[in-house]
């Protein structure tokens, strides 16, 4: 499963959150972003792929977007090192 | 106010502000601003002023953000003055004539035109979809706060109020299909015009808009500061056609000189063009085939979220921040807003990385959101390039 990925995304969503002085919500896998459940915009969005793919080595919108709404949706797009 | 309808807004032009309607008559009663300076955040707001000011023929300030206004002079007559989102924290200011602006305004909106309303009303595209709508008779929806969550609130917008014409930067539009959600051929929003504007609109971008409203009508327009606007894409491809560097539409005429698009239009502010009416972009271009495709900036800006930013301005900023041998701010490619900064800090020896973070912020913390570097890296060292240069893009 995500899992990993799941935690990842919420560490570095509280991060971002942090860093504007907001306080995260619990997140879910069914948490939107950019819905207004989240304190966070666009470029906070941008920044969190750009974290992922640091930690991850990993760029899933390389050939092209892909389609995402929630957070366990953004987390599917990653894959689990072994 | 006098109360009398300016002849630039028709009578059955209404806003949907939120949960306020307003027609002329409600907007003829919102209290003046004083001394020609309003605070362009809400759209009614600014609509006011606008027919106040030219009422008593007097200048108008569009201000954004907190700005110091106070020695602003409106000059003789009736004007309109905007501020630049700009990259230095100091705001840019360009006076424009209100009757040039308006014979600016391209293209006649259809009947019954729903528009949402995308950009700031202080920006120059903002103020072009509130004078199109308002000329034309046609609905403007807008929502009165921007910061975070107002993308939902324009996507619940768009949906409850039926739009049928939506402006906005590729960013823009990148965000909103996110923020609409469900699967990329619902046909949810019957959009009758899909425009983009502001930045380089990109072939992703543009198919998935295609495939999402497949009924509308899908444009992206290149404009400039000194011209406005130039030309506008309707075939669903990103750049333009190879073809127009021979015969362009509009009275145009567009060469590349090396590797910069230059165009000479009819529509060119006199100034800013050289004696035989040539105006350089700044914007660099490929040819590819039968098409030409723009490539960046000649002055390294590039486009985050809308807002052209500085890298080099960013990392001077950064440079002088004590505790700080070496910095690099680099523009990596997104997919939400097209590019990003991050930057990485090579700390001097013995530098206390926490108090380090919160001074490198400090630093560029008076700079628009979209010009501060996002995602901090320490490292000990900065790769350069085989030129021995600070490469200044990302990895495409």
């Amino acid at each position: 499963m995500t899992d990993s990925i799941f935690a990842l995304i919420a560490e570095e969503l509280g991060r971002i959150a942090a860093d504007k002085g907001e306080v995260l919500p619990p997140l879910t896998a069914d948490s939107r972003f950019l819905d207004g459940d989240l304190p966070i915009d666009s470029l906070d969005l941008a920044t969190l792929l750009v974290v992922l793919e640091q930690r991850t080595g990993q760029d899933p919108f390389r050939e092209g977007f892909r389609q995402f709404t929630t957070v366990g949706e953004l987390a599917a797009l990653y894959t689990v090192p072994a | 106010m006098t109360g009398r309808r300016p002849d630039w807004i028709h009578p059955a032009f209404r806003l949907i502000e939120g949960e306020e309607v307003f027609g002329w008559a409600d907007l003829a009663a919102l209290p003046m601003p004083a001394g020609g300076v309003v605070q362009a955040d809400r759209p009614s707001r600014v609509l006011a002023a606008l027919a106040a000011a030219e009422t008593v023929g007097q200048g108008l300030l569009l201000a954004r953000g907190g700005a110091e206004s106070g020695g602003w002079q409106s000059g003789p007559g009736f004007s309109v003055t905007l501020e630049s989102s700009g990259t230095t924290g100091t705001p840019k200011r360009l006076r424009h004539d209100f009757a040039r602006l308006r014979g600016r305004l391209r293209g006649v909106a259809e009947e019954g035109a729903r528009w949402l309303l995308t950009y700031d009303p202080g920006a120059f595209a903002g103020l072009q979809v509130m004078l199109t709508a308002a000329a034309a008779g046609a609905l403007l929806v807008a929502v009165p706060n921007r910061g975070a969550g107002t993308i939902a609130a324009l996507a619940q917008a768009a949906r409850r109020h039926a739009v049928t014409h939506v402006s906005g930067t590729p960013s823009f539009w990148r965000a909103f299909l996110m923020a609409l959600g469900g699967p990329e051929t619902a046909l949810d929003l019957p959009l009758a015009a899909v425009t983009l504007g502001g930045e380089a609109a990109d072939q992703p971008l543009l198919d998935r808009l295609a495939k999402r409203f497949p009924h509308a009508r899908l444009r992206h327009i290149y404009a400039s500061t000194e011209a406005g606007a130039l030309f506008a894409v309707a075939d669903g491809r990103a750049g333009f056609p190879a073809a127009w560097l021979d015969a362009a539409p509009d009275g145009l005429e567009m060469r590349i000189a090396d590797g910069v698009l230059e165009v000479r239009s009819p529509r060119a502010a006199p100034g800013a063009v050289d004696a035989d009416g040539w105006l350089s972009t700044g914007d660099l271009v490929e040819r590819r085939g039968d098409r030409v495709l723009f490539a960046g900036r000649l002055d390294g800006l590039v486009n985050v979220g809308g807002v052209k930013v500085s890298p080099e301005v960013v990392e001077r900023r950064l440079l002088a921040v004590d505790g700080v041998a070496d910095a690099a701010v680099v523009a990596v490619t997104s997919p939400i807003t097209g590019h990003l900064l991050t930057a990485t800090i090579v700390p001097v020896p013995g530098a206390d990385d926490p108090a380090l973070r919160v001074a490198l912020r400090a630093a560029t913390a008076d700079l628009p959101p979209a010009a501060r570097p996002r995602a901090l890296t320490f490292a000990d060292h900065i790769p350069l390039s085989a030129a021995g240069k600070k490469s200044r893009k990302g990895a495409p």
